[in-house]
């Protein structure tokens, strides 16, 4: 199981799970959404779980919710690169959307 | 009987004709098969009712349907509401119907938006409308054939009815029903959501509330229960009576469905109000996503 796999990075937007042959990058702003396919994301050109989210206008788009990334071919360091944009991108959103109220 | 043509020719089709007959109103309900024997023609419109027409209508549909995007047609453009009067009979003409025209509906996501139409169509006094049973997933199951060829419609004078105001509830019916012995709110939404676990699926991350619960007193009883999980279809007569009644909600009680914007509710109400025949039905279009940000009103979780 998914969930039950060792937690061997983790920030505010993602978990980094250690499986058999993968690590598998998890974004947690995707938690609960249905699995629809699971196909290569072309973005990361890795084979990435996928899901549907629907925009005001209630089109649907297909939205990554974990990524695998074969031990062979990738590092725990290139999966945490990709781990860290996705970090700052959400951060940089939610800054937007939410800003502290420090000063 | 003109909506069901194969009847008669085998126990397969006795059965599934025995079922259709049995509920309130067998009138509003057509078959795959039946869609696909009868294609529409200048008396006769199909219309598809879609949520995500991107990932529906356009990539295929079935041929001679017209389509009514749920977001763009049925709702007004500015204000949180349906299409006016004059709106309604300005998409009536695009869609090459009048007020005489047999119009069938069906879409995506089981139907929800098909419903919502329906209930819309219903508010403005359209008679002789239709839904065709398990919409696109029922004809996808059966790899039925579609299309991506638009039909030419002809635009037509439509004049619609005054709005029916008892088919709506409103955030004040729903505030002076509570604690009333003579009304019952049915809660459409997911256990999950009933209780405030959430307050929208992670699919609709556009459509959630200040706070997560349900109306004091509803009832949670999921749309889902209404249809067969395998292809989307109502269940039959009886099934649906012991889903509803014994939670009270029964015949005799003001019935007001309500889920979270008001499309999953107005599947239930069909089911209440046609399927069933209860005399006093209610869509609550403004639902979870009103009472759930409303200051003041009561929650219970």
């Amino acid at each position: 199981m998914l969930l039950d796999l060792p937690i061997i990075e983790k920030g505010s937007f993602y978990f980094i799970k250690d499986g058999k042959t993968d690590l598998i990058l998890e974004d947690k702003t995707k938690r609960g959404l249905e699995i629809n396919e699971t196909s290569v994301d072309e973005k990361l050109n890795v084979k990435a779980d996928k899901g549907m989210i629907h925009d005001m206008d209630g089109i649907g788009h297909w939205v990554p919710i974990r990524w695998y990334f074969s031990k062979d071919s990738y590092d725990l360091s290139e999966v945490l690169g990709h781990a860290e944009s996705m970090e700052k991108k959400y951060t940089e959103l939610r800054e937007l959307t939410c800003p502290d109220d420090d000063d | 009987m003109i909506f069901f043509l194969n009847l008669g020719k085998t126990n397969k089709y006795e059965s599934h004709f025995d079922k259709i007959m049995s509920y309130a109103h067998p009138e509003v309900l057509v078959d795959t098969e039946w869609v696909s024997q009868n294609p529409p023609n200048e008396n006769r419109k199909l219309v598809e009712v879609d949520y995500d027409p991107v990932n529906g209508y356009q990539k295929g549909h079935i041929n001679g349907a017209s389509l009514i995007w749920w977001k763009r047609d049925i709702n007004d453009p500015v204000t949180r509401d349906i299409i006016s009067k004059k709106e309604f009979e300005a998409l009536m003409s695009k869609n090459g119907i009048t007020a005489d025209t047999e119009v069938i509906l069906y879409g995506d996501f089981n139907n929800w938006f098909a419903a919502f139409v329906f209930w819309v169509f219903k508010i403005y006094g359209h008679e002789n409308l239709k839904i065709m049973n398990g919409g696109r997933k029922k004809w996808e199951l059966e790899n039925k054939d579609y299309t991506t060829d638009e039909p030419q419609l002809p635009s037509t004078t439509y004049v619609a009815q005054p709005p029916d105001e008892g088919l709506r509830a409103y955030l004040f019916d729903v505030s002076r029903g509570i604690g009333k012995e003579d009304t019952v709110m049915v809660d459409v939404r997911s256990p999950a959501e009933f209780t405030g676990q959430i307050t929208a699926p992670p699919e609709y991350p556009m459509e959630h509330a200040q706070r997560g619960g349900h109306i004091p007193d509803a009832n949670n009883i999921p749309w889902a229960t209404a249809v067969n999980d395998a292809d989307g279809t109502f269940k039959a007569v009886e099934e649906l009576r012991q889903n509803y009644e014994p939670k009270g909600v029964t015949p005799d009680k003001d019935v007001i469905c309500y889920c979270r914007i008001g499309e999953r509710s107005s599947h239930s109400w069909f089911v209440l109000k046609y399927l069933l025949g209860y005399p006093k039905v209610r869509n609550y279009d403004g639902s979870w996503t009103e009472w759930g940000n409303m200051i003041g009103n009561p929650v219970e979780k």
